[in-house]
Order: C-alpha cells, then structure tokens, then sequence
C-alpha cells in the first residue's frame, strides 16, 4: 500500500436493520489531503465518519487509516461533531484542554496550544465561562478549539459552520485552512454548503441518495487563498451544484 | 426601583399568606382550645421546651440527634445507591441482574420493615439508621440509573474519539453529566429520610424529634406535639435551602431554572 494514502475505503456497506445507507462505496483520501464531502440529507455523511473512527462496525468492507483500522491511541484523531458536543460541567479552557489532557502531553504545550487556539477563534475572553453561558456559534468554536488544539493528523469534521453567521463562517474558513497548511493534516470535512466545499477542498466527494455510493469526485485545481469571484471558482461551483440538481 | 417594588410586593404577599394562615389557625384555635391550641400557647410551649432540657436532651440536642441518622443514612444510602446505580445504568447485564430485585423491594415502605427491623437490630441507633436507608437509598439508585442512561451519547463518543479509558469516561464523562440528576435523588433522599426518621423515633426512642411529639402525645400536651411538627417543617424547609445552595456549589454549569 502506498505511503501516501492516508484513508482507504474498500467496498464498504452499512445498513441499519433494513436500511441500506452506503452501498459498495470505495476511494482513498491522500496523506494530508483536505477533502470535502457534500451529499443530499440523510444520505450517511455522518454515519461514514463515524465507521472512520471505529464508533459504529460496518456491514461490510474495510476502512483504512494508515493502513489499519482506526485506533486513537495510535492515531491522533480530532472529530467536530455535528451537534453541540462541549462538556457542560467543564469551562472553556477545560473543554479545549481536554483533548490534550486525555492524551498526557506536558502541561506547557498544552497552555501553549490552548492559548493560541483560544486567540484564533475568539475564546481568549471567556476562558472561564461555561458552555451554557456562550452563544451557539460560541459553543461551537470551543468543540472546533478542542480539535484544533491537538494538531490533529486526521481533522473531522461534521458541518462544523452550520450555526455561523456568514462573517464568522468566512473566517473560520481560512482558520481552517491555515491550520491544515501549519500541520499537514488530512482534512476531511462535511458541508451542505457548496460555495464552503470549493473554498475549501482540493478534491469535492459527492454522494448520491440512499443506498449511497460516490456519484462524483471533483479536482478543485485552484491555488489558496481562493477568490469566491474567481470565474474559474463560479465555473466549479456550478458544476457540483449541477451534478447535486439530480438529488 | 422598579425591582424593589418587586421584591416588596413578592414580601408583601408572604407576609400576607403567613398572616392569614396564623389568623384561621387561631379562629379554629379559640373554638376547640382542647384539641387545637391556638398560636401563641405552642409559642409559648416552644420557649419552654427550649428553656429546660426534655428527658435530659435540650431541644437543639433533640433536633440534631434527629438530623444525625437522617444524615448518616443518607451517606450509607449514597455509598450504595451510586455505585450501584453506576453501574446497573452503565451496563444492561448488571442491570438485568438487580433490576428485578430492586423492583420487588421498591414498593415495601420502609416502615413495614420496623419488625423486621427490631427483630435484628433490637430498637437502638443501628435499626433507626437502617430503615432511613431503606427509603433513602431508592431515590438515591433510582437517579443515579436515569442519569447515566441520559448522557449525551455524543459526548461518550468524544471521549471515545480521544481514546480515554473506560474508566475515564466513567469517572470524567458519566459521572458530571449524571450529577445534576445524582444531586436531585439525594436531596429527595434527605426529604424523604426526614419523614422515615420521625416514624422510626416514635416506635422507640429516647431523642429526636419524633421522640417529641410521642412525648407530647402520651402527656396529652397537644402544644408539644404541634411545636414538633412545626419543627419538622422548618427544620425540613432549612434542608431544602442548604441543599440548594450545595447544588449550586457542586454543579456550577447546571442552568438555574428560576
Ligand atoms: N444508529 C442508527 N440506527 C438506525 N438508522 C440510522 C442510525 N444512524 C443513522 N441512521 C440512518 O442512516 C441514514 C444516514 O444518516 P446520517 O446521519 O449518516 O446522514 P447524514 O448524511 O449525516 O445526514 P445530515 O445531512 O442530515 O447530517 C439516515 O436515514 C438515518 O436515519
Ligand atoms: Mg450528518
């Protein structure tokens, strides 16, 4: 198997009951690829992920990090859940160690990591409040923080931008980026937004309806930071935005 | 200005309610003087009691000697109800282990064990203690299961994504997320142990507050008996601030209702 390729996905199936979600799906994700996954409602983006991370067993078929199942003590996961997922009874800057902490590094890099990852998403006032106090958008950007935060090899992530106003979106946009391009990170992140999918992504996986398979995946051959105005840009965007009408 | 027209209106309308609730007791009072004394006897009475010591107990001693096996029953019950609670939550196998036996002794009330009760322990400190564990601890297991199975399965998987141990999802996951609902079963617990204490002190004692009013019924001193259970009350109602100030303290992030 060849170094490069940081997550295979071989023939995989997963039905719950009589369902069937994703059907004979295959592709490889490359070594420190940023990847967007866009696909209709329901269609198992979620679930894919959480085969990924060995959080539910697949029907059949085999997915692959580095070559082998996935394991976080061996692989340095982070995963943005798609719904709220900071932990109420810890305050801002426990939540954004808890990673961190989970995983024993030394208590100097952790006040590092935090401090930054905190200054980048704006946290650096509310270190001390709870969850409960903050705005949606504000929750969210600690689950983000606490993934950031690890300098994760493999970055999941699951709409995180969904409760952000465009402004915050925006930015947190090239947040993700510049942290993809610092670590050499694989990025694999799922979005309903297809302008975010071709700001982000060098290649764009797009699903089909249930039983789900890969209906296409897009090259997005353009240099970062892009431009949304770039007619190239427009030119893409409305490719996937056709190829998703058939939905 | 606006908010403390506020906070007298809501003083106003507790002053009101106590008044009005003195007034009916004192007509009901002077027309049945032998069954109902009125307000100011009891009050009365109560300065008494507190004057001179009852079977050799003063009346804080009387109150205290009640609050200490509601107390210690509470922490007996703690010690079983969590863990076991933990753990029938946590697990389908335990719980379809005790479960079943839970259910069963669920229903008896505490007080139906008093033969039981005095059978094995005799009718000192020990079987007291017991039967309020007995009530306490069922509200106690019966959060503690609720709340384990309410966690956020979301929240478990972040634990699991970053590779904590079992027992770190237990200890640092479980655990927080089911304190809010641990907290409100043990507050029941202590409310509830309030009530069993004063059965068990009537059925023997020499202290406590249900020692009282079995004092003031056997004397047919009916002021003694009502003084007991304002006691109850007040005593009860002074729990129910302190525990909520407790909950305030352990669970900082609990939204507050109010
Ligand atoms: N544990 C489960 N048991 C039964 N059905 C499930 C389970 N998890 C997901 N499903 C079903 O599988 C399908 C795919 O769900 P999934 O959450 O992966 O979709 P998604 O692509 O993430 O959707 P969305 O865009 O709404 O986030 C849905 O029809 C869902 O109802
Ligand atoms: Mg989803």
């Amino acid at each position: 198997m060849s170094d490069n390729v940081k997550v295979q996905v071989r023939d995989l199936n997963k039905s719950f009951g009589s369902l069937q979600v994703l059907k004979d799906v295959s592709f490889d994700i490359g070594r420190g690829e940023f990847v967007c996954l866009v696909g209709p409602t329901g269609c198992g983006k979620t679930t894919f992920l959480r085969l990924l991370t060995k959080l539910i067993e697949p029907t059949s078929g085999q997915i692959l990090i580095d070559g082998e199942p996935a394991d976080p003590a061996k692989h340095n996961l982070a995963f943005v859940f798609q719904e709220p997922s900071a932990f109420p009874w810890l305050t801002v800057e426990q939540n954004l160690r808890y990673g961190l902490e989970i995983k024993k590094r030394d208590k100097d890099f952790i006040d590092k990591q935090v401090d930054s990852v905190a200054k980048i998403l704006g946290l650096d006032k509310c270190l001390k409040a709870y969850p409960h106090e903050l705005s949606v958008s504000m929750e969210q950007r600690v689950v983000i923080g606490r993934s950031f935060a690890m300098n994760p090899d493999l970055l999941l992530m699951d709409e995180p931008y969904g409760q952000m106003d465009i402004k915050m979106r925006y930015y947190l946009e090239d947040q993700v980026i510049q942290l993809w391009k610092a670590t050499g990170s694989t990025v694999l992140f799922i979005t309903h937004n297809l302008e975010e999918a071709v700001y982000l992504a060098q290649r764009i996986l797009i699903m089909t309806n249930k039983p789900t398979t890969i209906k296409k995946i897009m090259d997005v051959d353009l240099p970062y930071p892009r431009n949304i105005a770039d007619p190239r840009f427009i030119e893409i965007r409305k490719e996937v935005t056709d190829l998703i009408k058939w939905w | 200005m606006n908010q403390t027209k506020e906070i007298l209106k809501t003083i106003g309308f507790t002053m009101l309610s106590i008044g009005l609730f003195l007034v009916l007791w004192t007509f009901l009072a002077v027309r049945n003087p032998d069954f109902l004394p009125s307000p100011l006897i009891c009050i009365e009475k109560l300065g008494q009691m507190m004057g001179r010591p009852i079977s050799r107990v003063s009346l804080g001693g009387h109150i205290l000697s009640s609050l200490r096996r509601v107390l210690l029953a509470v922490f007996f019950a703690t010690l079983i109800g969590l863990p076991l609670g933990l753990a029938m939550g946590w697990s389908r196998k335990v719980n379809a282990f005790v479960a079943p036996i839970f259910e069963f002794l669920r229903p008896i009330p505490p007080i139906a064990w008093i033969p039981l009760v005095i059978l094995w322990f005799g009718v000192g400190e020990v079987s007291k203690v017991f039967l309020v564990t007995l009530g306490a601890y069922v509200p106690i297991l019966m959060n503690t299961v609720t709340g384990v199975k309410m966690v956020p399965p979301v929240l478990l998987n972040v634990g699991r994504i970053y590779k904590a141990s079992n027992v770190q999802i237990l200890r640092e996951i479980v655990l927080p997320a089911a304190l809010p609902a641990i907290f409100a079963g043990v507050k029941t617990a202590v409310s509830s142990g309030w009530m069993i204490v004063l059965a068990a002190e009537m059925m023997a004692s020499r202290s406590g507050v249900g020692f009282l009013i079995n004092r003031g019924m056997e004397a047919y001193d009916v002021a003694m008996i009502i003084v007991g259970m304002c006691i109850i009350g007040v005593v009860g109602y002074l729990i129910s601030i302190v525990l909520t100030f407790l909950e305030r303290r352990l669970c900082p992030w609990k939204t507050n209702l109010e």
